[in-house]
């Protein structure tokens, strides 16, 4: 049962399975996007990728059981997803990568805005907080001028 | 700029990930997702009392950057654009909240001069976003949202103050 204290017709399973099948798309895209991010990159940056990577997977994982455990749509990954820009350099790559956590911190905005179970805001709150760190982290080594954000995920007011 | 599918798929058009992120977006900042936006924005007193303290602590925390700049006049520029960021989650915050002005008072930082002020700094911002990060939680809809980014926010500045 949703425990969302503001009305019991506000936020239900329906709005929140939504949400995470969003983000689920958003996890797909970002373990195939960080295959590309780490062959663009070498030594530390390639393992941070890697790193990166994994984390997607285990939360990608946690979100299919969750869906599935609640017999909802479970969205498949595409085979191939178009880049937004052609990674030719590794400073390509870390952008590449800022872009990956951006989608996913957005995807996951929208989870807390649409979730009826605190377990689910839970999950949300430290997938996009892990997510804006790494961005925060590709945002320097992609040499942006400006590498936080007051606002990661949400649009601006 | 997106990651997409490179071909549209049964079922499943072009604009994944981070344009279907970005719809859900839309509609979570005109307040127009599936219920009807009065009905999903009630707020129970307690998570009034919830957000007006999380007011509480951003105003802290702005404070915090200010003590920090007079104890530390280069971190002061150095964190210049990051007092702002976290002058912007104050404003949002107030409207946000069911009062929509500033808590009666913010507690006063004591930072410690010269190096040590940076320290103190990223001690104040990594707990203000653990706050947040926990009230978002107790919350719902936008005001979970909005409290959810100004933490993720605040874990991308204690990583920069690193």
């Amino acid at each position: 049962m949703a425990d969302d204290g503001s009305g019991p017709e506000a936020l239900d399973e329906s709005t929140e399975n939504a949400a995470l099948g969003n983000a689920l798309a958003a996890e797909h895209a970002a373990v195939w996007g960080y295959g590309v991010v780490g062959a663009a990159l070498g030594g530390d940056a390639r393992q941070q990728a890697a790193g990166a990577e994994s984390a997607h997977r285990d939360v990608r994982d946690q979100v299919s059981a969750l869906l599935t455990g609640r017999q909802a749509e479970v969205v498949d990954a595409e085979g191939a997803y178009a880049l937004p820009f052609p990674v030719l350099s590794e400073v390509d790559a870390a952008a590449l990568g800022a872009v990956l956590e951006d989608g996913v911190t957005a995807a996951w905005v929208r989870v807390l805005d649409q979730a009826a179970e605190r377990s689910t805001r839970e999950l949300a709150v430290g997938v996009l907080s892990a997510a804006e760190v790494r961005a925060v982290g590709w945002r320097v080594a992609a040499g942006q001028p400006s590498v936080t954000r007051p606002f990661p995920g949400l649009p601006d007011a | 700029m997106s990651v997409t599918p490179s071909s549209p798929p049964p079922g499943f058009s072009r604009r994944t990930l981070l344009a279907a992120s970005a719809a859900g977006l839309a509609l979570l900042a005109a307040g127009c997702s599936s219920p009807p936006a009065d009905e999903r924005e009630k707020v129970t007193s307690e998570q009034a009392d919830e957000l007006a303290a999380q007011v509480a602590v951003q105003e802290a925390l702005v404070s915090a950057f200010a003590a920090a700049g007079a104890a530390d006049p280069a971190l002061a520029a150095e964190v210049a654009e990051l007092a702002g960021q976290a002058d912007a989650q104050l404003t949002r915050l107030r409207a946000a909240s069911p009062g929509g002005s500033a808590s009666a008072s913010a507690p006063a930082a004591g930072a410690p001069a010269g190096p040590d002020a940076r320290a103190w700094l990223r001690g104040q911002v990594a707990a203000a976003a653990t706050s947040h990060a926990t009230a978002s939680v107790d919350q719902s809809g936008a005001r979970a949202a909005l409290l959810g980014s100004i933490a993720a926010g605040l874990r991308g500045q204690d990583g920069r103050l690193a």
